[in-house]
């Protein structure tokens, strides 16, 4: 049965300690031997709307695996542009390659692709449902940073109403032994009460507070999303709170050693540019075990051997 | 039911009782049974607000056809669930089941959410899932966004 990775949802506690082994194991090959892996396949990568780091980091993984890659990155100029419906872009693109990589603006879009095609299907984003590559490299970035997940203290910060990639890494977090959470946000970005019933696991601990300082006392990690103006119907309410969640150097004299901080990019000026060179600094690396994270996937979705 | 309640709505020789319905609902029963096309033509008995020792008031609906598709049967669990339905047999009753929610709604609703796939691609099937019983909440297997049964009702797909 052909495998795909469409949502974190679908991924028990086990399935997701499988895929950072995955990724392990890849960082202990060598690049030669990488290069054997995925040797002759093709990857297509269809983004219906414009990402940067997802897609290239997608590329990237299948390169190194000694893949090639097709594909779009902007629907202009393509046979979607004129009418053609997900449906049949997918059937006549699954005849030119072997695995498919999809990002499109409407929820549920991967799983339809998954459903209708005989390939795998790697659900690169799908509107505001999930990004399920993006939190399994947050998690294998946690895995890197202490050796572990379980027990983990993780402060989720900043926009956590509408940020899907925070609602997806605190159910995936959730399913790992003692997870701590700090859940830090204005009023307005709380944590909405659904994201936290819809875990079937209950979170070891949960603190709601709005001060950043005090989270940092406390945690291991800071986990850090953009606050973006336009989720305020309020343009003063925005002003009010958008440097609460600004992390500088000064912000971190007092913070653990082994803090490290976490974002999944691209950041604004919720991190001031002063804290890239602290040891606490962990997003630059973080995007750099995304595609060690995608190579494994891959790996993993087309049967290659690792 | 007291004897003048009986000649209300008349005793049926075969077919299907909706009992309590609470009162209100009645009528967006009738409309589902005109949103099914096997259901043409059957002969159909309404009793609204009647007294109900449970409800306090309630609607009762005779439906005089041999069967009951499934499709009308999963819609019928998501506009009234824990509706009572009595099949007659020679003016007796044969058997009677309180109606559950399906665990999965198979096509048969469009999603409430305007961003899901299903509402702009032709052609696709839906399917929700039950994934908690109180209050029911139903979650949609493309966009997985969870629904509650008064999201759910005004999107049944009818004819």
């Amino acid at each position: 049965m052909k495998r795909d990775l469409i949502s974190i949802e679908d991924l028990s506690e086990r399935h997701l300690r499988d895929y950072l082994e995955l990724g392990r194991q890849v960082e202990v090959m060598s690049p030669e031997s990488c290069r054997q892996v995925l040797a002759g396949r093709i990857l297509g990568v269809l983004f219906y709307e414009p990402s940067t780091r997802t897609r290239l980091s997608f590329e990237a993984a299948m390169l190194r695996m000694g893949g090639q890659v097709i594909g779009f990155s902007e629907v202009l100029n393509t046979s979607v542009a004129k009418g053609e419906s997900l449906a049949d872009t997918i059937h006549t693109v699954e005849r030119y390659c072997d695995a498919i990589v999809i990002r499109h603006p409407r929820e549920g879009a991967a799983r339809l692709a998954a459903e209708v095609s005989r390939l795998p299907v790697i659900n690169a984003g799908d509107g505001a449902n999930q990004h399920p590559t993006q939190t399994l490299l947050d998690l294998y970035t946690l895995q890197n940073l202490f050796g572990r997940v379980d027990g983990l203290r993780v402060a989720l910060v900043g926009d956590l109403k509408y940020s899907r990639t925070v609602h997806s890494l605190f159910h995936a977090l959730a399913r790992f032994k003692d997870v701590k959470f700090r859940f830090v946000s204005p009023e307005t970005l709380k944590m909405p009460e659904y994201v936290i019933e819809a875990t079937e696991e209950s979170a070891a601990e949960i603190i709601e507070m709005s001060s950043l300082e005090e989270a940092l006392a406390i945690s291991d990690v800071v986990y850090m999303t953009r606050i973006q103006r336009e989720r305020f119907p309020d343009p003063l309410e925005y002003e009010k709170v958008k440097d609460a969640y600004r992390l500088d150097r000064a912000a971190l004299q007092h913070a653990p050693s082994h803090l490290k901080i976490m974002h999944p990019l691209p950041r604004v000026n919720e991190i001031a540019t002063d804290v890239d060179s602290t040891q606490h600094a962990a997003y630059f690396p973080q995007a750099g075990y995304g595609m060690v994270m995608r190579q494994g996937i891959l790996a993993h979705l087309l049967g290659g051997k690792l | 039911m007291s004897p003048e309640q009986i000649m209300l709505i008349p005793k049926i020789e075969n077919g299907f009782v909706l009992d309590h319905i609470p009162t209100g609902s009645g009528v967006k029963v009738l409309a589902l049974i005109r949103g099914h096309a096997e259901l043409d033509g059957v002969v159909v008995s309404v009793g609204l607000h009647y007294t109900s020792r449970r409800l306090g008031r309630k609607d009762l609906i005779k439906i005089q056809s041999r069967e009951l598709p499934q499709s009308f049967l999963q819609h019928l669990s998501l506009v009234v669930p824990g509706v009572t339905i009595k099949r007659v047999e020679n003016f007796s009753i044969a058997q009677k089941i309180v109606l559950e929610p399906p665990e999965l709604v198979d096509n048969l609703l469009r999603c409430p959410n305007p961003g899901c796939i299903t509402n702009h691609e032709r052609g696709v099937t839906t399917c929700f899932h039950l994934v908690r019983r109180d209050p029911m909440k139903f979650r949609c297997n493309h966009c997985e966004r969870w629904f509650a049964l008064d999201e759910l009702e005004n999107r049944l797909k009818l004819r």
